[in-house]
């Protein structure tokens, strides 16, 4: 019995591993060879393919780097990314302290119209918000896009920080309140500190949601002055001829920003997610 | 601290309707609602209006730039007698279902694996989810890469390298092939979310479970389905329901693999949309096609929010 059951363990064992094993070739060999190719020269690209970089060159990432608007591209990404980040964060912790402690009427009704606008998909907006854009005079610009992410981000971050609000427990916050710090000062000098690793969460997803997002801004953004990375990438496609060695090296660097902040933080990702369900 | 106090504190000239506010509002209303302007100014002025505004436009012949007129429903009639827009139903149907079936299948599959005692486990699930990490665009334009064409397409090369076969495919422009090229790659970022999902869900069952299942006896596969699989039922729908409105209304992965074609062969309803509102400038039609899938989306919104209501 005991034997049986060590061989089905082994067995099980092995399984798993060669399971994993291809699992781990599936995830990583189209990154690998996204890398191989932003290292290979134009000629044996198409000349002698094959996948290793025989003789790797950095003439990709030198032309991509100094000869196009991959560095403005990325700037704007970057103002985005931060602006929309740190804008969800007070917004969503002021809705979500207000949601867990206050008592008001329309609470629940609130809540549940945070979570609805949260599933309504960005297709469903764009045409309109391209009106609501134009009116407030921001087409074209960077900041329609600090604006417009918001709409995906904040009903997110509200409703993730809600539910970690809940599990600090409520004497904490009222015992401030006694001692006269005020709503206002609980929630910066009690509550916020206090939920540090969940907004630390909130504004990794927040991050890289807007530095992932592509439809509005294909939509609302058309000057390379202004484009983000996503955009300017796609860009880059558009034309004829696919210089694939320069896309690559600009899609290595493009992903780099959102891949280290994951390499960093991924061991939160998981406990996160079981919280919000967050965009896949 | 002074917001509160003026809130509770009655004033001397108009003790009924500051008596009265609160009241109505409940105890800490009006901070309430200070706290929250912002979430509801986003809530009504970007989400809201531009939702009714939608379905405004979709009753309207508007084009870019020039004023509206009212039309009813010829919107939507003409798109239901449009051969594409039919061609666009089949095609969403068919890319969501079995792009949500497939990555609900290998997210369980990698979930399983990594919930395992397995070597380095941290390390192998980091590089599991590594592709969902990625830009969406990125992944795409990776994969219109993979998927070449000619000799130097990875997907050629290697199918050709080991004589599987003699003559390279054309995954993108084959009308019989490219939806599927389009699905599998979208299927490559989609399913670490559901791994992560089902992992999660995993590590929150309890031990004994699965004890008691081993000590009645259940082989591997019998405690899969016994106990893994119940348990994470509210988990699994939560996901399913959620990647089948984002995969529906993803444009990346179409627009740039092949662009809805070849033939309309993978044109989905956002890249239809797309191309009708922003390429060809018909703002009304093209606001007409998400909302033709608006019956569906609200049934999923409201089981989604019920259910995520009462995970709680």
């Amino acid at each position: 019995m005991a034997a049986e059951r060590r061989a089905g363990t082994s067995l099980k064992k092995r399984i798993t591993y060669a399971v994993l094993t291809i699992l781990l070739i599936w995830s990583l060999f189209p990154v690998y060879w996204m890398v191989v190719t932003s290292l290979k020269s134009n000629r044996a690209i198409y000349n002698d393919p094959g996948l290793f970089p025989l003789a790797p060159v950095v003439t990709h990432y030198r032309v991509t780097l100094f000869e196009t608007h991959f560095l403005t591209f990325m700037r704007n990404s970057f103002l985005v990314a931060a602006t929309t980040t740190a804008a969800s964060i007070v917004i969503g912790s002021l809705a979500a302290y207000a949601i867990t402690r206050l008592h008001f009427v329309g609470r629940r009704w609130v809540a549940r119209s945070i979570i609805f606008v949260y599933l309504v998909p960005p297709a469903l907006l764009f045409i309109p918000l391209f009106a609501v854009v134009h009116t407030l005079g921001l087409a074209d610009t960077v900041y329609s896009l600090m604006l417009t992410y918001l709409t995906f981000t904040v009903p997110f971050c509200t409703w993730l920080l809600i539910g970690y609000f809940k599990t600090i427990p409520a004497e904490i916050a009222e015992a401030a309140l006694v001692d006269g710090c005020g709503p206002v000062g609980t929630l910066w000098r009690i509550i916020a500190p206090l939920a540090l690793p969940a907004m630390a969460v909130v504004a990794l997803f927040s991050y890289t949601l807007s530095w992932n997002e592509f439809l509005y801004a294909m939509v609302f953004v058309g000057s390379d002055s202004q484009k983000t990375i996503t955009v300017g990438l796609a860009g880059l496609i558009m034309g004829d001829v696919f210089m694939w060695g320069q896309l690559m090296a600009a899609s290595v660097m493009g992903s780099m920003p959102a891949v280290l902040i994951y390499a960093v933080s991924q061991r939160w990702v998981v406990g996160g997610l079981a919280v919000g369900g967050v965009k896949g | 601290m002074g917001i509160s106090g003026k809130a509770g504190r009655p004033a001397v000239e108009n003790v009924s309707q500051v008596r009265l506010r609160p009241h109505i509002l409940g105890k800490d209303g009006p901070l309430a609602y200070l706290f929250l302007s912002p979430v509801l100014l986003i809530l009504i002025g970007l989400i809201a209006y531009p939702f009714f505004s939608a379905i405004y436009l979709s009753l309207q012949d508007k084009m870019v730039g020039a004023p509206g007129t009212f039309v009813g429903l010829q919107n939507y009639l003409s798109l239901l007698r449009d051969e594409i827009f039919r061609k666009t139903v089949v095609n969403t149907a068919i890319y969501t279902v079995l792009g949500v079936v497939l990555k609900a299948i290998l997210g369980m599959i990698i979930a399983l694996v990594i919930n395992e005692a397995i070597r380095a486990r941290n390390l192998m699930r980091a590089l599991c989810f590594l592709p969902w990490a990625f830009p969406t665009l990125i992944v795409a334009l990776n994969w219109k890469w993979i998927y070449d064409g000619t000799q130097a397409g990875l997907l050629n090369m290697l199918l050709y390298e080991s004589g599987l076969i003699s003559n390279y495919v054309r995954w993108l422009s084959d009308v019989n092939l490219a939806l599927f090229s389009v699905i599998a790659a979208m299927v490559w970022q989609g399913t670490p979310f559901y791994a992560m999902m089902f992992l999660a869900g995993m590590q929150a069952i309890p031990k004994e479970l699965y004890e008691a299942a081993e000590v009645d006896g259940a082989s591997i596969i019998q405690r899969f389905f016994k106990v893994t699989l119940p348990s994470l039922t509210n988990v699994i729908i939560i996901t399913m329901l959620l990647s089948t409105i984002w995969t529906a209304n993803n444009l990346e992965f179409v627009y740039i693999l092949t662009g809805g074609g070849p033939n309309y062969a993978t044109h989905i309803f956002p890249t239809l949309s797309y191309e009708i509102a922003i390429a060809s400038r018909r703002l009304g039609l093209g606001a007409t096609v998400p909302l033709m899938f608006l019956p569906i989306l609200v049934v999923i919104i409201l089981v989604l929010t019920r259910r995520m209501l009462d995970e709680e």
